[in-house]
């Protein structure tokens, strides 16, 4: 096994051990059922999303501070229009080609979809289809910032 | 001090959860209404997450309030994608 | 703080009587999903509120009607694609009319 492949698959599997030790709360008992659980799980997750490159942590996290402040920008923009007296709404669609690893198309559109004024609704081809809440208010500008973030976190995978 | 930042954070996220549903049952078109829901019920869900995370007596608590935000965070972004997906569909075949 | 938190709770509840509207009028199948999926992240919500009160063990029951929610979603979306199966995306092959929103 070549080393970048095994490095994803340690992520998984300490993502899922994470998730285990916070379910059961640490206790003995627990831990033990873990250790045949969290094994059977990675099986699972590679057998629906096969490994192919790590993503690059310290670039996910980097990038977490922005997108919840992004999502936090997005509620407030969609609230503040749910609430105005009368509805601002100018929906569109706006097609975007994307050169992305299938994972990140999916992790791309979710993002977009808690971004302020756009929404995912899958793609066609090779391009990713986006729902635009104001077509006025240059929503479109955020999917050029998440498309290069999302490249940077899966730098590497083939596409 | 601790029940003065649940009080205030989980305020803030009732408030974004009736905003969520006023956007579901004023916006006129269903792409629209999806945007409202996703967007709007994730953060009203972090802050009441966050804000009873203030009441918490164990790490394990905290820890688990953030893994259900988290797994809705997630399920939100895949599943506002599938079902405008199918929304489509079901326009385009109308 | 019981009170303040047993009034934010009943206030989730009275967000998702809307969303039990928007199931009630549609128009269509996939607005009704979104009243559906409204009512799984107030629930959460709620049980999430009410975890200081009782015991915090509703946060278990939280996190499994988190996960039924998506997994809701996801099976309504099986069954409205083309061959009642598959996913969304398989209609690929044969070209449509562009939504124009």
């Amino acid at each position: 096994m070549d080393g970048p492949k095994f490095t994803a698959i340690l992520h998984r599997a300490l993502l899922l051990g994470g998730v285990w030790v916070v379910l059961t709360g640490g206790e003995a008992k627990g831990l033990a059922l873990g250790a045949a659980a969290v094994p059977v799980a990675l099986w699972m997750s590679l057998r629906l999303l096969p490994a192919s490159a790590p993503l690059r942590l310290w670039r996910l996290a980097g990038h977490l501070p922005r997108f919840l402040a992004g999502s936090l920008r997005g509620g407030i923009d969609v609230t503040r229009r749910a609430l105005a007296p009368r509805l601002r709404l100018a929906p569109g669609w706006v097609e975007v080609p994307l050169d992305l690893p299938p994972g990140g198309r999916a992790a791309m559109g979710g993002e977009l979809s808690l971004m302020p004024g756009t929404l995912a609704a899958g793609s066609r081809q090779d391009r990713l289809l986006v729902h635009v809440l104001d077509t006025d208010a240059g929503f479109e500008r955020t999917i050029r910032d998440a498309a290069a973030a999302i490249t940077a976190m899966t730098d590497g995978a083939p596409r | 001090m601790a029940d003065v930042a649940t009080v205030v954070l989980t305020g803030i996220g009732l408030f974004f959860f009736l905003a969520g549903t006023a956007g579901l049952m004023r916006f006129p078109d269903t792409f629209s209404r999806l945007h409202a829901l996703t967007k709007a019920d994730n953060l009203g869900l972090g802050f009441i997450a966050l804000g009873v995370a203030f009441q918490a007596a164990t790490w394990r608590e905290v820890a688990l309030l953030a893994l259900i935000w988290a797994l809705a965070l997630l399920a939100a972004g895949t599943v506002s994608q599938l079902v405008a997906r199918a929304a489509l569909g079901e326009e385009e075949t109308r | 703080m019981t009170l303040w938190l047993s009034f934010v709770a009943a206030g989730v509840l009275a967000s998702l009587a809307g969303a039990l509207w928007r199931v009630w009028r549609g128009p269509r199948r996939a607005d009704r999903m979104m009243g559906a999926q409204l009512v799984g992240t107030g629930g959460v919500a709620v049980l999430m509120l009410l975890a200081p009160l009782g015991s915090w063990a509703a946060l278990d029951v939280a996190l499994v009607l988190a996960l039924l929610a998506a997994l809701a979603a996801v099976g309504f979306v099986k069954a409205t694609s083309p061959d009642g199966a598959g996913d969304p995306e398989e209609e690929e092959e044969t070209p449509r009319r562009k939504a124009d929103g």
